[in-house]
């Protein structure tokens, strides 16, 4: 049996007059991938927003492990041991890499490891990501790949038992879309991380993922293992449009 | 190679404090004053770079923080008879305990607003020290005593020089440490940092609060070396310059507002003919770096060198 990870129940978020999440249950079990799909608008982003505590849910629960995260901030969140990367990337462009991932071993705020011992490990992690070598360089002079999966490795820095990742394969070609799947893959077996992951390359994140959620206008209309996803008409009309025959 | 950069590193700060001992010796006692107020104001300059540069948190209360330390220690000093030694101690403590008020106050409204409650908080201050003139003699001005039986521009100099260095230290030490990366991932994406792990109202509050306890202390020095002590220390006028020595030497650079500090200060010796005239174009001065060369004075140099090919 898999203990849930994470369990929400009836979370909804208004933004003024427009509902962006409405009373969506959904939950992890631990050592998941779960894809969350749905056209443009659909509430994937505010739904991370609310799971990582960049704001509060105005209705329903968000427990992680048994804990309510409602009323905590993203830091308290991250400590918790929830991880993320970010739809339009965020690195701390005027740092570099190698500063970048001591941040999130910094917010772990574990008494133990001298500076030395810190930077050895964020080497590591640039490393796994596979960024060896580009320690020295502004995150502002990477490439977008490289922008990602320097994201990738800030938030493994934090030790996250869950990791949230906003659309990591945009933007990519195809090689390297190739590489980052390999690398999600890894984090998973390796590192054990439960993964809650949105994106648009349908090809890539059907293959990856043992189930799917799928989000359109705020409300989960389907969820279910990758195959009966891509032949459901509920969700193929999601992102196509009522058919007219 | 690297040894070489880290010899450098101690050796070039060494040959300055090495030549800082000498002025003294030939400069007039005009001078003198210039290079002890310059030591002020560096220590003004960079502990609201610690905040203005490192924590991208625009406050306009740093010459209130040292009017605080000033007329606390004064005051204790004309009632009580405090020793000014352990007056500028208290002072530092104060304004401490205000910054860190303030802070809790007004650092979660971040941007624009800790600006603007910062501003208020500044000209409060100061009407409060104009008008209660039965404690703080208002725009006559405190008459305090001084640190040294024997008055010396040459003693003042060194004591300046000596809290300069130690201001500086620490704040190196800072901006390398832990928690100067967190300073830094703040200024960089505040969200990011957040969702890195990183309490920001905490890392705000802290690089607040300790830099108000530093303009506390400066101003204490300032104070009790001018032995007249008027509202003109936390007035807007002296937080406009120490904001431009801070804007044209390098926001964000360790050593540009220590640059700031001393070339403005010397220059406006230079200029004082035109009256406060100066400070107008100091401010006119720091928009155009602050729009052009948002690196100030030592970025532009910093370039230069590596355009030359010295690196």
């Amino acid at each position: 049996m898999n203990p849930k990870l994470i369990e929400a129940k009836g979370i909804t978020k208004s933004f003024g007059g427009l509902t962006a999440v409405k009373k969506v249950d959904f939950h992890l079990d631990k050592g998941e991938i779960v894809g969350l799909i749905g056209p443009n608008g659909a509430g994937k982003t505010t739904l991370f927003n609310l799971v990582s505590g960049v704001y509060p849910p105005d209705e329903g629960t968000i427990l992680f492990n048994g804990i309510a995260l409602s009323s905590l901030k993203p830091f308290e969140i991250c400590r918790l041991g929830i991880g993320r990367t970010f739809q339009i990337v965020r690195p701390f462009l005027k740092m570099t890499c190698l500063e970048n991932v001591l941040v999130g071993i910094i917010g772990r705020r574990s008494k133990e490891g001298n500076p030395k011992e810190k930077s050895e490990e964020a080497r590591e992690h640039l490393k796994f990501v596979g960024m060896e070598g580009r320690e020295t360089v502004l995150a502002n002079d990477l490439t977008l790949n490289e922008k990602k999966r320097l994201e990738m490795a800030r938030a493994l820095a934090t030790q996250p038992k869950v990791l949230l990742l906003d659309e990591v394969l945009a933007g990519l070609n195809p090689s390297e879309i190739l590489q980052a799947l390999e690398l999600i893959e890894t984090i998973r077996t390796k590192l054990k991380v439960t993964i809650l992951w949105i994106e648009h390359v349908m090809g890539a994140i059907m293959k990856a993922s043992d189930r799917i959620i799928v989000l359109d206008q705020g409300e989960k209309i389907r969820e279910g293992k990758p195959e009966e996803i891509v032949s459901d008409p509920r969700v193929i009309e999601a992102y196509l449009g009522e058919s007219d025959a | 190679m690297v040894d070489n950069m880290e010899t450098k590193k101690i050796l070039i700060p060494l040959l300055f404090i090495i030549l800082a001992i000498f002025p003294p010796f030939f400069l007039s006692q005009y001078w003198l004053h210039v290079m002890i107020i310059s030591l002020f104001y560096v220590m003004m300059a960079s502990s609201w770079n610690l905040i203005a540069g490192y924590t991208g948190q625009v406050s306009f209360a740093h010459a209130a923080f040292s009017g605080v330390g000033a007329y606390v220690s004064g005051m204790l000093a004309v009632n009580l008879g405090t020793s000014p030694w352990l007056g500028i101690l208290i002072g530092a403590t104060v304004a401490a305990l205000l910054g860190l008020g303030l802070g809790f106050l007004c650092i979660r409204m971040g941007g624009i607003y800790l600006s603007l409650t910062t501003l208020g908080f500044s000209e409060i201050l100061r009407i409060i020290i104009t008008n209660e003139d039965q404690w703080t003699r208002g725009t006559m001005g405190l008459q305090v005593p001084g640190f040294f039986v024997e008055y010396s521009k040459a003693s003042y100099y060194y004591l300046f020089l000596i809290v300069a260095i130690l201001f500086l230290i620490l704040i190196y030490w800072i901006i390398h440490s832990e928690m100067g990366l967190s300073f830094r991932a703040v200024l960089n994406d505040e969200l990011a940092a957040s969702s890195s792990g990183i309490d920001t109202i905490r890392v705000r509050i802290s690089a607040f609060t300790i830099s108000s306890a530093m303009a506390g202390m400066a101003g204490g020095l300032y104070g009790h070396y001018l032995m007249l002590i008027t509202p003109d220390i936390p007035s807007l006028g002296q937080m406009f310059l120490v904001l431009a020595m801070a804007v044209i030497g390098g926001m964000g650079s360790f050593i540009g507002p220590v640059v700031g500090a001393f070339g403005l200060e010397i220059l406006s010796e230079y200029i004082r003919i035109y009256g406060e005239y100066h400070v107008l174009i100091f401010g006119l001065v720091a928009l155009a770096v602050a729009r052009f060369a948002p690196e100030g004075m030592v970025g532009i140099i910093k370039r230069r060198w590596k355009k030359g090919g010295f690196s």
